[in-house]
C-alpha cells in the first residue's frame, strides 16, 4: 500500500482522492442527472403540444427569443407554477441523497484504499443521522450569517440612499454578498471539518464533534482557508470560461451540443464540491494524525472498516506512518 | 424682447417648410383652424403664463406668483374656470391615492411622500380678490377629500374674444418623487407645479382630477417664468433660457420662455453634469441638452445616439420637429423620475450598470422623444383618450426601435437572447387581453395593468395589424397627415380614425369598432391537417402509402377562437414542394380547405407573413405534419439544468 508523502500538495492529493472515488462521482452525477431528468418531464410534456408542431417554435431553436418564451409561459398548461413545486422537492431529494452519500465519501476519503460499495453503503447510513444533526446546527449557524447580511443590507442601503452614486451602491451591495459569502463559507468549512472529525473520530456526540472541529478550524484557518480559495478561484475560472463558451462558441440551434455542455458544467461543479471534500479529508488527516496506538482490542466491528481490514488497528485509524506524517 | 421677437421669427421660420411638407389633405371642419391664430404662432394661443418661482432647496418647496392672462375663444361668455392643483394628489386621501390602494398597492404612507400646493390668495383683474370664492370640486368621483381641481366662478363673465387676467399666489411642497414629480436627495424635477387651467373642449370645461392612471391635458400658450434657485444648480426646463443673474444671497435667477407649449417644467440638480449636441431636422436646428447624473456620464452618448436617430426618423417618416431644443434629463437613481415628458423636456432612464444590449436608455427616449409628437405637438386629451398619445407613441416607437436597432431585438440582444420592441408590446396586450376597450377615461380602467396593457401594449398592436391590413407606407402616411393637420390642436380619436381611412382609401369600420371600440379577442387556429388515400381502402394501401404517385385527399381545418373577426391568408405546403395560399374571410367559425394531390399537406398557416400580431396565439397559428422537437428539449434542458444546480447549490449544505 502506498502511502501519502506529506510533501504532496494537498490539492493534488484532493484530486487523485476524487479520481479514485469515481464511482461515487459517478453516482452522485447519475442521480443527479436522472432528478434532472425527471424535473424536465413535466416542462417537455408542458410544452411540448404547443410547440412540436408549430412553425413559431422556430424562434426559440434559432436564437433565444424572449418574447416567445414568455408568450408561452401565459399559456395555462405552460405556468411556471406547475413546475417550480416539484423541481424544488426534487432538489431537496437530491440534497438529502448527498447527505447520505457524504459519510461513505469521507470514510472512502479517508482510507489508502477504496471502499468496497458494502461498506460504502455502511458508512454511509452509520452516519447519515450524525449528519442530519449536524445539518440542524448548521442552519443554526446560518442564522447569525443571515442576520449579519439583514444588517449589511440595510446599512450599505442607508448610504447608497445618500449618495448621488448608483456605483456606490452597487459596490456596497457586492461588498455586502461578498462579506456574507464568505461568512457562509467559512462557516461551511467548520461544518466541513466537523463531519471529518465525526468520521475520523466516530464522534457521535454532535455539540462536542462542532466544539473540537471549531477550535481545529480556526486553530488553523490560515491553511484550510488557503485549499477552498484555491479551489474557489478554478470554480469561478471554470465557469466564467464555461459560460464564455456558452454564449460565444455554441450556436443557439446546437440544441444537442447545449444539452452536453449543460452536463459538463454540472459534472464540473459536482467534481469541484468533491475535490474540495478530499482536500479537506487530506488536509484533517495531516494536521490532525489519529494516535498511533489504539483501544485495547478487541475492536467492534465497524461499518467504517477498510477492505481489506488494516490488522488490528480500529477501522477508522490512520496508518501509523501517515500519522507520523 | 429681442429674445422673444427671435423666437417668433424662427417659429415662422418653423412653420413654413412644415406647411409645404403638409401632404394635401384638405382639413376638417371639426379641427381647431391653426390658421386662425397669428402667422407667426404655431397654436392657438389660449393662455399665456408669468410665473415667478422661488425654490427652497432645504425645505423642498417652491414660493411662487403666476399671472395667468386667458382669451376666452370658446364664442360663449365664461363666468366660471376650474384649475388644476396636480400636487394635491399626493395626499393620502386623495382620489389618487385612493385609486393607488384600490389597485393593490400596500406601500405604508410616509409625510414625505406628501405634495401640496396651496393657492395663497386669487386675484381676477377688475374684479377684486376671489380667494374666498374658491370651491373644490370633484367632477370624476366626487370624492370630497380630493383637492386636485377647484374652480372659481366671476362675478362678471368674460365675453367671447376678451380676455381675464388671474392673479395667483401659491406654495407648492414637493413630495419625494410620486409620480415622476419631487425630489430625490438633491435632484428635483418640478411637474405640475402650479395652478393650471383647465380645457375648454367639446363644449365645456375639461378639467378631471388627477388619478393615479391619468396624465394631463391642457391649452397651447405661452410661458414666461422666473427661477430663483440655489447657484450651484444646474437647471433644465421646458422652453429657452432668456437669462441667468446671479443674486447676493447665494442663489441665481433664471429667465425662461416658452411658446406654443401647453405646459412648464423644470428640473434641478448641483450634480447634474451637461452635455450639448445638435441636430439639423427639416425645419431648422435643435439645440440638444442632455443633463447626467455623475455616474451615468459614459452614457450620454447612449441617450444622444438614440435621440438623434430618433429624431431623424421622426422628422422623415411624420413630420418636421417644430420645437429648436430638446433637454434630456437624467434622473438621479432611485428618484423613479425615468420616463416622463414635457414640451422639449423629457426624463430618460439607465443605471450606472446598463448592458449595451439592454436598451433601455435607448428606448425610454426614444419613447418619450416620440411624446414631443403625440403630446406636446398633438395635444390629445391624455385623461380621457390616454391610447392616443401613449399608444401612438408606442406604435412609433416599435418602428423607430426596430429601425435603428434592428426587429427582434429591439429591446434586448444579449448574450444570444432576444426581444423586441413589437413583442414586449404585445405581451402587454396578452396579459389584459379583453378587459378594456383602447377608448376608455384613464381612471375608468379595471386596473393599472389594464390601463397599461391596452393604452400601450394594445394600441401598439393594434397599429401594427392595422399596417399589415393596408400597408406600413399606407399608416404612416397617414399617420404624418394625422400630425400635420391636428399638430398644436386636441384632437379625439374619431379625428385620428378618420384620418387613417380618409387616407388609406377603405373602410375600416369593421376592424376599428372590434380593436378599437371593442374587446373582442382574436385566434385563429390550424385545427388539424389530414392526408388520406384517395385509394385507401385498397388492399396493398400500407405498402403504396408513401410512393410517389399516391393519391391523397388532403383537408384543413382552420378556426376561430376568438370573437374578433378578421380575414386571414392560410398557407398549405405539400410534400411536392407546392405551395397554395388561401384566403378566408373568418366570419365563419371554421372553415376547411380540401385537395386531391399526388403529395401529402406537410403543414399550414395562418397569417404566414405575420401581419396580424393582435392574433392571441402565435403557437396554433401553424401545424406541421412531422414534429419538431428541437425547441422542447431545449427548453427542457434549460431547465433541467437549472435544478440540477439547483441541486448541487443545495447539497453544498449536505
Amino acid at each position: 500500500m502506498e502511502m501519502e508523502t506529506p510533501t504532496k500538495s494537498v490539492l493534488a492529493t484532493g484530486a487523485r482522492l476524487v479520481l479514485r472515488s469515481w464511482r461515487v462521482l459517478w453516482w452522485a452525477y447519475a442521480v443527479n442527472l436522472l432528478l434532472g431528468i425527471v424535473a424536465g418531464l413535466p416542462v417537455a410534456a408542458g410544452v411540448s403540444a404547443i410547440l412540436n408542431n408549430s412553425f413559431e417554435a422556430q424562434r426559440l431553436v434559432k436564437g433565444f427569443d424572449l418574447g416567445v418564451f414568455l408568450s408561452l409561459l401565459m399559456h395555462p398548461e405552460v405556468t411556471l407554477s406547475t413546475f417550480v413545486p416539484g423541481s424544488i422537492f426534487i432538489s431537496l431529494l437530491y440534497f438529502v441523497f448527498m447527505l447520505f452519500l457524504t459519510g461513505g465519501l469521507l470514510a472512502d476519503f479517508r482510507q489508502e484504499e477504496r471502499l468496497s460499495f458494502g461498506k460504502f453503503l455502511e458508512s454511509c447510513g452509520a452516519f447519515f443521522w450524525r449528519f442530519a444533526r449536524l445539518l440542524l446546527f448548521h442552519l443554526l449557524a446560518l442564522v447569525p450569517a443571515g442576520i449579519l447580511y439583514g444588517l449589511l443590507d440595510y446599512g450599505t442601503e442607508k448610504v447608497a440612499e445618500n449618495s448621488p452614486r448608483d456605483s456606490v451602491g452597487f459596490w456596497l451591495a457586492q461588498g455586502c454578498i461578498a462579506i456574507t459569502a464568505l461568512l457562509f463559507f467559512v462557516i461551511r468549512l467548520w461544518f466541513d471539518v466537523a463531519q471529518i472529525r465525526a468520521v475520523a473520530e466516530n464522534e457521535r456526540k454532535i455539540r462536542r464533534a462542532l466544539g473540537k472541529a471549531f477550535r481545529m478550524t480556526f486553530g488553523n484557518f490560515g491553511s484550510l482557508f488557503w485549499i477552498f480559495l484555491r479551489i474557489g478561484i478554478v470554480a469561478l475560472a471554470g465557469s466564467a470560461a464555461a459560460a464564455w463558451f456558452f454564449f460565444k462558441v455554441i450556436r443557439p440551434e446546437q440544441v444537442g451540443l447545449s444539452i452536453l455542455f449543460g452536463q459538463v458544467i454540472v459534472f464540473f461543479w459536482l467534481v469541484i464540491r468533491l475535490w474540495l471534500r478530499a482536500c479537506e479529508t487530506a488536509w484533517y488527516q495531516r494536521k490532525f494524525p489519529a494516535p498511533v496506538a489504539f483501544a485495547e482490542a478487541p475492536a467492534p466491528p465497524s461499518p467504517l472498516e477498510v477492505e481489506p481490514p488494516p490488522l488490528p488497528a480500529p477501522p477508522l485509524a490512520a496508518p501509523s506512518d501517515e500519522a507520523s506524517s | 424682447m429681442m429674445r422673444r421677437l427671435m423666437c417668433a421669427a424662427l417659429c415662422a421660420a418653423l412653420l413654413m417648410p412644415a406647411g409645404v411638407a403638409a401632404p394635401p389633405v384638405p382639413r376638417p371642419p371639426q379641427a381647431t383652424p391653426v390658421a386662425a391664430a397669428p402667422r407667426t404662432t404655431l397654436s392657438e394661443r389660449v393662455v399665456a403664463y408669468q410665473m415667478d418661482a422661488r425654490l427652497d432647496a432645504q425645505k423642498k418647496t417652491i414660493t411662487a406668483t403666476e399671472t395667468l392672462t386667458y382669451r376666452n375663444l370658446t364664442g360663449k361668455p365664461l363666468d366660471t374656470f376650474p384649475f388644476h392643483l396636480y400636487l394635491n394628489g399626493f395626499q393620502p386621501e386623495s382620489t389618487f391615492n385612493r385609486e393607488r390602494r384600490m389597485d393593490g398597492s400596500r406601500g405604508k404612507w410616509e409625510e414625505k411622500y406628501r405634495g401640496s400646493i396651496e393657492v395663497k390668495s386669487l386675484e381676477v383683474a377688475g374684479q377684486g380678490n376671489l380667494t374666498s370664492a374658491i370651491e373644490f370640486i370633484q367632477p370624476d368621483d366626487h370624492n370630497p377629500k380630493d383637492k386636485t381641481v377647484f374652480q372659481v366662478r366671476l362675478p362678471k363673465p368674460v365675453p367671447p374674444g376678451a380676455s381675464v387676467e388671474f392673479r395667483i399666489a401659491f406654495h407648492s411642497k414637493l413630495p419625494e418623487t410620486v409620480a415622476r414629480t419631487g425630489y430625490k436627495r438633491d435632484f428635483i424635477f418640478v411637474g405640475q407645479w402650479f395652478p393650471k387651467v383647465g380645457v375648454w373642449w367639446r363644449g365645456a370645461w375639461n378639467c378631471h382630477q388627477f388619478h393615479v392612471n391619468t396624465e394631463f391635458f391642457a391649452d397651447f400658450g405661452v410661458y414666461d417664468v422666473k427661477l430663483t434657485v440655489p447657484k450651484n444648480y444646474v437647471v433644465g426646463s421646458t422652453g429657452d433660457e432668456v437669462s441667468s443673474v446671479s443674486n447676493s444671497d447665494g442663489t441665481k435667477t433664471l429667465t425662461l420662455h416658452g411658446e406654443d407649449i401647453h405646459d412648464f417644467s423644470w428640473t434641478a440638480d448641483p450634480n447634474f453634469r451637461v452635455f450639448e449636441d445638435s441636430w439639423q431636422g427639416s425645419a431648422g436646428p435643435v439645440k440638444i441638452r442632455v443633463l447626467m447624473q455623475p455616474d451615468h456620464e459614459p452614457q450620454a452618448a447612449r441617450y444622444i445616439s438614440a435621440l438623434k436617430g430618433t429624431m431623424d426618423r421622426f422628422d422623415r417618416w411624420y413630420g418636421p420637429y417644430a420645437y429648436n431644443r430638446i433637454t434630456v434629463v437624467d434622473p438621479a437613481h432611485g428618484s423613479e423620475a425615468g420616463g416622463m415628458e414635457y414640451p422639449t423636456l423629457i426624463t430618460g432612464e439607465t443605471s450606472w450598470l446598463m448592458p449595451r444590449g439592454l436598451l433601455i436608455p435607448e428606448v425610454v427616449v426614444e419613447h418619450e422623444f416620440g411624446h414631443q409628437y403625440w403630446y406636446a405637438m398633438v395635444a390629445t386629451n391624455e385623461f380621457e383618450d390616454a391610447w392616443l398619445d401613449e399608444g401612438i407613441n408606442s406604435y412609433t416607437e416599435v418602428k423607430i426601435m426596430d429601425a435603428l436597432y434592428g426587429a427582434g431585438r429591439s429591446m434586448i440582444n444579449q448574450w444570444g437572447i432576444t426581444l423586441g420592441d413589437a413583442d414586449l408590446q404585445r405581451l402587454s396586450y396578452l396579459l389584459v387581453p379583453d378587459t378594456d376597450p383602447l377608448v376608455r377615461s384613464a381612471w375608468q380602467y379595471m386596473s393599472r395593468n389594464a390601463y397599461g396593457g391596452v393604452t400601450y401594449g394594445k394600441t401598439a398592436t393594434v397599429l401594427l395589424t392595422l399596417e399589415g391590413l393596408i400597408g406600413e407606407e399606407t399608416l404612416r402616411s397617414a399617420i404624418r397627415t394625422y400630425f400635420m393637420r391636428y399638430r398644436f390642436t386636441h384632437p379625439t380619436e374619431e379625428d385620428f380614425l378618420k384620418t387613417v381611412e380618409e387616407v388609406s382609401g377603405r373602410d375600416l369600420r369593421w376592424f376599428l369598432d372590434q380593436a378599437v371600440y371593442g374587446t373582442q379577442v382574436l385566434d385563429y387556429s390550424v385545427a388539424s391537417i389530414l392526408s388520406d388515400p384517395v385509394d385507401w381502402y385498397a388492399e396493398d394501401r400500407e405498402e403504396k402509402d408513401d410512393k410517389a404517385g399516391t393519391l391523397y385527399r388532403s383537408h384543413v381545418l382552420v378556426g376561430r377562437l376568438g370573437d374578433f373577426v378578421f380575414p386571414v391568408e392560410v398557407e398549405i405546403k405539400f410534400s411536392n414542394g407546392e405551395t397554395i395560399r388561401e384566403k378566408w374571410d373568418g366570419k365563419e367559425r371554421w372553415t376547411r380547405f380540401s385537395y386531391e394531390k399526388k403529395a401529402r399537406v406537410i403543414s399550414a398557416t395562418v397569417d404566414p407573413d405575420r401581419k396580424v400580431p393582435l392574433d392571441r396565439n402565435l403557437f396554433n397559428n401553424s401545424k406541421t405534419r412531422e414534429p419538431d422537437a428541437r425547441a422542447t428539449r431545449k427548453l427542457a434542458n434549460a431547465w433541467r439544468v437549472v435544478v440540477q444546480l439547483l441541486a448541487q447549490a443545495l447539497a453544498w449544505l449536505a
